[in-house]
């Protein structure tokens, strides 16, 4: 039974379409990375599962939900939590209080707590910090933040865009071992959206590419990069348009 | 000294209740990014609510005629749901609009509150005895203070800091200050985007019957422009405070207060009558030093 | 290949449809035909003045300014210094310099004045206050309406202070108020295609690029201030002369908040938004307002209690704006491409 299933669905921001016919399914458990080019509609992918943009056609569904056309929120409460591009953290809050944001959805205190305690043993330079404001972190240290705020509902499936930008490669190395951690010892469903199909090739699953708002290639990370299809289907060898 | 201190309890008073409408405002725009020109017939309609509608001059006082313990829940709670109400039969429709849009608005709304109310009292101030003991001044080191300004400020010192505790220390208050911060990104998290905006509303609903019930007080009149003349100095109150700052807007309504009261002294008095325009310059000075206004919250960035 | 007729040919269908749209409402008038009307048309011609001068500034800068009601001010107030007899002035305003008391110009050259006037303000304080952006610059210029209202409220030797100025020649013909409008509506349109106010839109819809392009912002900003002051003031000055008398309070808030929403309903970033803003809220009150007196509808009269028709256009005013959130015009311009006319984007124009 597949966790998300999307199917057939378009996205526009006013009269540019950002995405166009796209459909996928992911199983639990797995990890799944949508590459591409800049503006190819990986964040749009993204933001049409969190119900930050509606669909225009087509449907998606989430724990055997149909979730198009709800609020974020409400996603958010069925065990979906995004991490969008950029770090969002709550410069204004403190640490602390970004991670207890996460965790208003939680019927069970106690377990919230428990899990407060365990997002600080996987992240312990949150919790050295864990009354400053978030404001003041390092790059890395927000991105571990959010990841951690993101956690702390107990979500099935979580979506990073972009984890790695502007990040150093020992501390993209670290967020991703963090990462695959998560995954499993919770048997978390891991969605990625990564500029570069390198972070996808080394840590293994099932890619999407997206050119143009469309997908032109899926299939299996380490199969896909050892031939040529990626590296046209990237650049459009061939193509006319 | 004595004068001095006058001087000060006048400058403090009056900014606390410059201080009150601009949090009113702020807490609406962190949420919404809307700034509710309505606010001033919020204050309006809650101070009519004292009365029974008609339309002499002397106010026939209703709800007024309540001991205090009742009054005040009541004229807050009238607030409250007021502002409310207006949320949900107005400002929702609106929540993606653009700002001059949702500014329209909202003053379209005000405008439908104002003639309502004077459709039932017509626009004649009427005159009401609402605790006119607390006009008598209080000898506090030697300077006759009204009682009244004492109350206001300790009032309004009371009201901050309970809304500091709520903001710091409830789980809404949180839902609240990440939502002020990043809307969209307070939403994936789980955060209940109607929820928050109705308790905003709600709150501002009672800071603008508070405002009524000092300014009642303070003046023995009930007036449809009541609201109007502190509405527009908290509204730049609020601005010159940074949009979207609490701290801010309070600091700044405190300011324009002292402002006020000072020029009010320092003026020569064949220039006083246009202590206005000096204060009005000031503000104009206060934008060109610090146009993102005195603090400018972190939330000035891209959001989601 | 045919040249292609240059952009000020291509555009000018919008003014005239713009203006025939004020013939008509003159027609309008007429038929319904009394001697009230007048007092209406005359009043919705002032306004079309006033929100076309608005529009030019803030349609084109983004910037939304509370202040232009305040040129207002100084052009009505100019136009009853240059135009009431010198008798009535050295009584009621004995402050005002000798070459200005002694002085009774006629009716049109006064209003130009008056509008010269504000523009001159405009150019002074502008320099200021265009240094600002987005909301800062829209309190400054609320400010600005504050000073000016607080200085002419008090200053009684030049102003009268609060008490109103009379004896400002009447001027009960309509044709010299359509005059105006029409003008005013022909500035704006050049303007708006001209260099400047090009530039101007293209620094509020993408600031930095614009910067980079090498658009000096404050300075086009300046020009549409000076330029909508000038309007503005003209409007302020007929309004004068429609009514006869002066007070401070007669500009400030409620004059203020009215262009607005006239301007936003209508279309803030399009001169056809402020024309039709102001029209179709003009007709809507005056409807309102006959219904307030009673209508004769099949022998009975059919009546609205008073104050209703101010709610009832604030309801409108919202329901219009929930409808069509951008305004009526939808931001768009009305442009004759053939029949009917069609609607195209402003920003295809240029």
């Amino acid at each position: 039974m597949s966790l998300l299933t999307i199917d057939n669905i378009s996205v526009n921001y006013g009269r540019l379409t950002a995405l166009r016919n796209a459909s996928l399914t992911l199983a639990k458990g797995e990890t799944f990375f949508v590459t591409g080019p800049n503006g190819a509609g990986k964040s749009t992918l993204l933001k049409a599962i969190a119900g930050v943009v509606a669909p225009k056609s087509g449907t998606i569904h989430f724990a055997n939900t149909d979730i198009g056309g709800r609020t974020p929120e409400d996603i958010a409460r069925l065990g979906f939590s995004m991490v969008p591009e950029g770090r969002h953290v709550f410069g204004s809050l403190t640490i602390e209080e970004n991670l207890r944001l996460g965790v208003g959805m939680r019927d069970d205190k106690d377990a919230a707590e428990r899990e407060l305690e365990t997002i600080y043993s996987v992240f312990p330079m949150l919790k050295d910090r864990r009354y400053q404001t978030a404001g003041v972190l390092s790059g890395g240290q927000q991105q571990m933040l959010v990841i951690g705020r993101a956690l702390m509902a107990n979500p099935q499936l979580i979506a990073i865009d972009e984890p790695s930008l502007g990040l150093a490669p020992k501390v993209i190395d670290d967020v991703y071992a963090v990462l695959l951690k998560l995954r499993d010892t919770r048997g978390l469903t891991l969605l990625i959206v990564e500029q570069s199909s390198t972070r996808a090739t080394m840590t293994g699953g099932r890619m999407i590419l997206l050119r143009g708002g469309e997908i032109v290639l899926e299939g299996d990370a380490r199969e896909l990069t050892k031939g040529d299809a990626l590296k046209a289907a990237y650049f459009g060898y061939g193509e006319h348009h | 000294m004595t004068a001095l201190l006058q001087i000060l309890f006048d400058a403090l008073s009056l900014g606390s209740l410059y201080a009150l409408g601009a949090i009113g405002i702020a807490l609406i725009f962190g949420v919404m990014r809307l700034v509710n020109f309505a606010h001033g017939d919020y204050i309006s309609f809650c101070v009519f609510a004292l009365l029974w509608p008609s339309i002499d001059a002397a106010a026939i006082v209703f709800a007024g005629q309540l001991p205090a313990y009742l009054l005040i829940p009541i004229i807050l709670a009238t607030g409250a749901c007021l502002s409310m109400l207006s949320e949900i039969l107005v400002f929702r429709r609106f929540r993606n609009a653009n700002p001059a849009t949702m500014m329209i608005a909202s003053f379209a709304l005000g405008f439908v509150i104002k003639y309502t109310l004077l459709m039932l009292f017509s626009s004649r101030p009427k005159s009401i005895d609402l605790w006119s003991e607390l006009a008598l001044p209080v000898e506090i080191l030697d300077a006759r203070i009204p009682l009244l300004q004492v109350i206001t400020i300790i009032i309004t010192v009371l009201i901050l800091a309970a809304l500091v505790a709520f903001l710091k220390r409830t789980r809404f208050g949180l839902e609240m200050r990440a939502a002020a911060e990043n809307f969209t990104m307070a939403r994936m998290l789980g955060v209940r985007a109607n929820a928050v905006i109705l308790l905003a509303f709600a709150i501002s609903g009672m800071l603008a019957a508070s405002i009524g019930l000092i300014l009642v007080t303070q003046t023995g009149t009930v007036d449809i422009q009541m609201g109007s003349s502190v509405m527009l100095v908290a509204f730049i109150a609020t601005v010159i405070g940074g949009l979207g700052s609490l701290p801010g807007a309070v600091v700044a309504g405190f300011l324009i207060g002292g402002i006020s009261v000072l020029m009010q002294v320092i003026l020569p008095l064949d220039v006083r009558p246009f202590r206005d325009a000096f204060v009005y310059g000031a503000v104009i000075v206060v934008l060109i030093w610090r146009p993102n206004g005195l603090f400018a919250p972190r939330s000035a960035k891209q959001r989601v | 290949m045919t040249e292609r007729p240059s952009i000020f040919m291509r555009t000018l269908s919008t003014p005239i449809i713009l203006i025939m749209v004020l013939v008509f409402f003159l027609a309008l008038a007429a038929l319904v035909n009394s001697g009230p009307f007048n007092q209406v048309v005359i009043d919705a011609m002032v306004k079309v003045t006033l929100v076309v001068g608005l529009y030019v500034f803030i349609g084109n800068s983004g910037v939304i300014s509370f202040g232009h009601i305040g040129f207002t001010c100084l052009g009505a107030y100019a136009t009853a210094w240059l135009t009431i007899p010198p008798m009535m002035k050295k009584m009621s305003l004995p402050g005002l310099p000798d070459l200005i008391l002694e002085t009774k110009l006629p009716f049109g050259v006064a209003i130009v004045l008056g509008g010269l006037f504000a523009a001159l303000f405009a150019l002074v304080v502008g320099k200021i206050l265009m240094r600002l952006s987005g909301i800062a610059a829209s309190i400054a210029t609320f400010a600005m309406l504050a000073v000016i209202n607080t200085v002419y409220s008090n200053w009684e030797r030049v102003t009268g202070a609060t008490s109103s100025v009379v004896g400002i020649p009447i001027v009960r013909v309509v044709w010299p108020y359509f005059l105006v409008a029409a003008a005013a509506i022909l500035i704006a349109h050049l303007y708006s295609i001209s260099r400047s106010g090009l530039a101007l839109r293209a620094a509020r819809d993408e600031a930095i690029a614009a910067s980079a392009s090498g658009v000096d912002i404050g300075r086009e900003r300046l020009t549409a201030f000076v330029i909508s002051a000038f309007i503005a003031g003209l409007g302020g000055a007929l309004s004068a002369h429609s009514v006869g008398v002066v007070t401070p309070d007669t500009f400030y808030l409620n004059l203020t908040f009215i262009c607005l929403s006239m301007l936003v309903v209508g279309g803030m970033n399009s001169l056809s938004g402020a024309v039709m803003g102001v029209v179709v809220l003009s007709v809507i009150i005056q409807v309102l307002r006959q219904f307030e007196k009673g209508v004769d509808i099949g022998g009975s009269i059919l009546a609205i209690p008073n104050g209703l028709q101010e709610i009832t256009i604030g309801i409108v005013m919202v329901v219009i704006l929930i409808a069509r959130p951008s305004g009526l015009t939808r931001n768009t311009e009305i442009v004759w491409r053939g029949w009917p006319f069609k609607r195209v984007s402003a920003a295809a124009e240029s």
